[in-house]
């Protein structure tokens, strides 16, 4: 799961060096990741609407069913 | 930049629903163009002195960062452009994005890419990303959401690295030209009744893409109009008679 927001991130900021992905201790079969991504990068992530971070939700909600995981998805800003 | 632009104009009551008919009809994706408010319209009293909203939308010769430029391809984990191969370095490109994401999805699957012809007619191409394997329902999702969303993950980073906005389609296992095939029989069918029934036909809500192809299908249609109402995600096309 980390590595599919790792992945998608460091391909579509200019700052892919800022990049990180932060995985919080389960509580039972959920997982919490964090994503940090450069201040000018965050629009990029996002999207309009937040279409951008919706999408990468969806690919990650697949990612962790095949562990019967679930995954929840925040986004912040780097200093 | 490339010289060549697409400018479509569209008129419509409000501005974000000129916005949307356009996108619909150019099916695209609302990043891949540029709005330019041409008349934000007016309401009248009772209808006197309505006017209309007029937007013009570009299509953007680069879509996502100002940085890139359309000569240089971005250096990133993705494989390098290899001289001579300019014209099928964007099929690989694709292929390569889709194959790491889905296994980054944990799925497996043989990943393919094409140069197909773009539906709406235009000259250039478009690249299609097919997808076989087993059990790959997982990928297309209720309303084909998760298709929807790898494709658009997908596309965003094609273009970040090519440096411009190319078209581009993921099918799995063949669903979606069997998806376009039904929606075609389905749009057929409902102008039918359309015409029979005298009244206005709602179909269900269904993503841009889906929507165009029934506008596309019943564009020549003598007897009916083709509308899309409603916001995203619930935007639906209705279909009503000529008059």
């Amino acid at each position: 799961m980390k590595e599919l927001v790792e992945y998608i991130a460091t391909a579509l900021v200019d700052n892919p060096a800022e990049v990180s992905v932060k995985q919080s201790r389960d509580f039972g079969n959920k997982v919490n990741l964090e994503l940090q991504v450069a201040k000018e990068d965050m629009g990029r992530i996002i999207g309009k609407s937040g279409r951008v971070a919706n999408s990468i939700r969806v690919l990650l909600r697949v990612a962790a069913a095949r562990d019967n995981k679930q995954v929840n998805l925040d986004v912040v800003e780097g200093r | 930049m490339s010289p060549e632009k697409t400018i479509l104009e569209v008129i419509a009551p409000t501005v974000e629903e000129a916005v949307s008919r356009g996108l619909d009809q150019l099916g695209l994706p609302e990043e891949a163009v540029e709005v330019e408010v041409l008349d934000q319209g007016a309401k009248g009293l009772f209808g006197l002195g309505n006017r209309q909203a007029r937007v013009r939308l570009i299509v953007r010769p680069i879509s996502l960062g100002e940085k890139t430029t359309a000569a240089e391809p971005g250096t990133g984990s993705t494989p390098s452009r290899a001289s001579g191969e300019d014209d099928d370095y964007p099929l690989e490109l694709a292929r390569h994005v889709v194959e790491e994401l889905i296994t980054r999805m944990k799925v497996n699957a043989k990943v393919e890419s094409s140069w197909v012809e773009q539906h709406n007619g235009s000259p250039e191409p478009m690249v299609l990303v097919d997808v076989h394997g087993e059990d790959l329902s997982i990928l297309i999702g209720r309303r084909s959401e998760v298709l929807n969303s790898l494709q658009y993950i997908t596309s965003l980073i094609v273009s970040k690295e090519l440096g411009k906005w190319i078209p581009l389609m993921i099918d799995i296992q063949g669903y979606r030209t069997r998806r376009e095939r039904q929606l075609r029989q389905l749009a057929q069918r409902m102008a039918e009744q359309a015409v029979h029934s005298g009244r206005r036909q709602v179909l269900e809500p269904m993503s841009a893409s889906e929507r165009r192809i029934i506008h596309l299908e019943l564009r020549d249609h003598p007897d009916v109009v083709t509308e899309s109402v409603g916001d995203e995600p619930n935007r639906k096309v209705t279909i009503l008679l000529k008059r």
